[in-house]
């Protein structure tokens, strides 16, 4: 079925933004520091990937969940969606266990005051 | 390159990107947190990476990876969750010391007005010698819009910091002056933007094109950073600020494999002829400012009337090295004329009325615009007709 793997990483990114928005933790936080973060992260990885295809080390399945939509040559649409959450998904952990060490009476890093 | 070979170098950006954003950005990163975040990420790495491969949605060549796996997961894949908890929380911490208005600071510091003067000559340069929208023209085109003129102008504006402070056309359309505390997130927003993008363009070019690449950042950078700090050298001023738009075009062609005819160097000398008129006349209206700031250009040492003179001269070169380009660029010889007719007043300027030059200046900010349309419609007319 074309387009489920497109479909799950939505959901997966839907699932971030809930928490970032219950506990105030990524772009709730601070919104253009979270979108500055983001873009440097996805752009990086990205370039990654890039490197990645270009230099003949990964290719795109022929998968019947990928939706078949490519951005460049082996580089699925889905790619985005993926970097995109991974680097969500690093830094709502990353906030979170800045909280979570901080509660305990640990050195923490920002606290749990949303600014 | 091997997967390994390619994860030590991306994870080395990384850490670079990580150092600089804690020597520069002050980032205080709660390194236990990473680590605990870098713990959850490696683990669903492990659950999820071997998911995906199982349903095919990517493969590897097998040549390429060690061999070492977690199920089917290759070892090399765990490089990317070590890469964002590495350098995500760092770089997040150092954003996080600025202030929403800081951040406009920092912006307007790299001349948004002005990104497109750096972009376009890149991607029509490129466009045109390959004649295909890939990646590395998206790539290239984002590299000379914003990371290029934040080196640029950003690092500009942290080593022109006394200077701008006396000098009050500084300020508004023309530029930010920099408050102090804004030097190192303006060096670090120039490293971080720059750094992926250059990363890229060296690897899917050749030799030839990264050589000119790095030529034309470090142009940039020997601009206005001491002990070069070609600004302040009368020539060499107008030559290196010409090649900052000259260089993308250069940089744009060799990467897309042109052919150097005569036609095409004819072309590149009158668009440099026409960036070094343009900075020099510039130069002129600063006298005044800059000789009381102790600031030295081609006006302060050989004075406004010779700096304006020279500016017309290289601005009518621009107009005769244009004709010996292949047809129908020597159309864009009449384009000069507008620029002639602004500057060409001023062929008698003193230094004391040098400020009026100012007046010509302001009309360059639309002419440029202008210009760029004409200089388009041409390039599309040569493209049609190839």
């Amino acid at each position: 079925m074309p387009g489920v793997y497109l479909a799950l990483l939505l959901i997966t990114l839907g699932c971030m933004v809930i928490l970032d928005w219950r506990y105030r933790l990524f772009f709730w936080r601070g919104p253009v520091r979270a979108a500055a973060t983001l873009i440097l992260g996805v752009v990086f990885l990205g370039v990654w990937d890039a490197l990645g295809i270009g230099l003949g080390i990964f290719f795109r399945g022929d998968s019947p969940l990928l939706a078949g939509l490519t951005l460049a040559p082996e580089f699925p649409v889905e790619e985005v969606f993926f970097l995109v959450l991974l680097c969500y998904l690093t830094m709502n952990l990353y906030v979170a266990a800045t909280r979570l060490l901080s509660r305990r009476g640990g050195v923490g890093g920002d606290g749990g005051n949303p600014s | 390159m091997s997967y390994a070979a390619l994860d030590l170098v991306m994870l080395g950006a990384a850490a670079l990107i990580a150092l600089v954003a804690v020597v520069f950005g002050r980032a205080r990163v709660s390194w236990a947190a990473a680590g605990l975040a870098l713990a959850v990420l490696l683990v669903a790495t492990g659950v999820f990476d071997n998911l995906m491969i199982a349903v095919g949605l990517f493969h590897y060549a097998p040549h390429s990876v060690l061999g070492v796996a977690v199920g089917r997961a290759p070892l090399e894949d765990f490089a990317y969750p070590l890469a964002t908890a590495l350098m995500l929380p760092v770089v997040w911490e150092a954003v996080g010391r600025w202030q929403p208005a800081d951040v406009r600071t920092v912006i307007a510091s790299s001349r948004p007005i002005s990104w497109v003067n750096t972009a376009y000559p890149f991607a029509a340069a490129y466009l045109l010698s390959t004649t295909n929208i890939s990646v590395t023209f998206v790539v290239g085109t984002l590299f000379f819009l914003v990371p290029y003129n934040l080196l640029m102008y950003g690092i500009n504006d942290v080593f022109d910091y006394e200077s701008d402070l006396r000098n009050p056309r500084k300020g508004g359309v023309e530029g930010a002056v920099l408050p102090k505390r804004l030097h190192r997130p303006v060096i670090l927003a120039a490293t971080l933007s720059t750094l992926p993008g250059m990363l890229y363009l060296l690897a899917v070019g050749s030799w030839l094109s990264g050589l000119l690449l790095v030529l034309c950042v470090l142009g940039v950078l020997i601009y206005s950073t001491p002990p070069l700090r070609t600004k302040e050298r009368p020539v060499a001023d107008s030559i290196t600020s010409s090649l900052h738009f000259v260089g993308p075009a250069i940089v744009g062609l060799a990467l897309g494999d042109a052919a150097w005819t005569p036609q095409l160097l004819a072309l590149l000398a009158a668009f440099f002829l026409w960036g070094y008129a343009s900075h020099a006349f510039g130069a002129v209206q600063d006298v005044l400012a800059d000789r009381a700031a102790g600031i030295s250009s081609t006006a302060t040492v050989w004075g406004a009337r010779v700096t304006a003179r020279i500016a017309i001269v290289a601005y009518a070169l621009a107009g005769v090295a244009v004709l010996l380009s292949g047809w129908p660029g020597p159309l864009a010889a009449i384009l000069v004329i507008p620029y002639l007719l602004v500057v060409a007043p001023h062929w008698n300027v003193t230094d004391e009325r040098s400020p009026e030059a100012n007046r010509g200046w302001k009309w360059f900010l639309w002419l440029n615009q202008l210009t760029g349309f004409g200089v388009t419609l041409l390039l599309i007319w040569w493209a049609l007709g190839r």
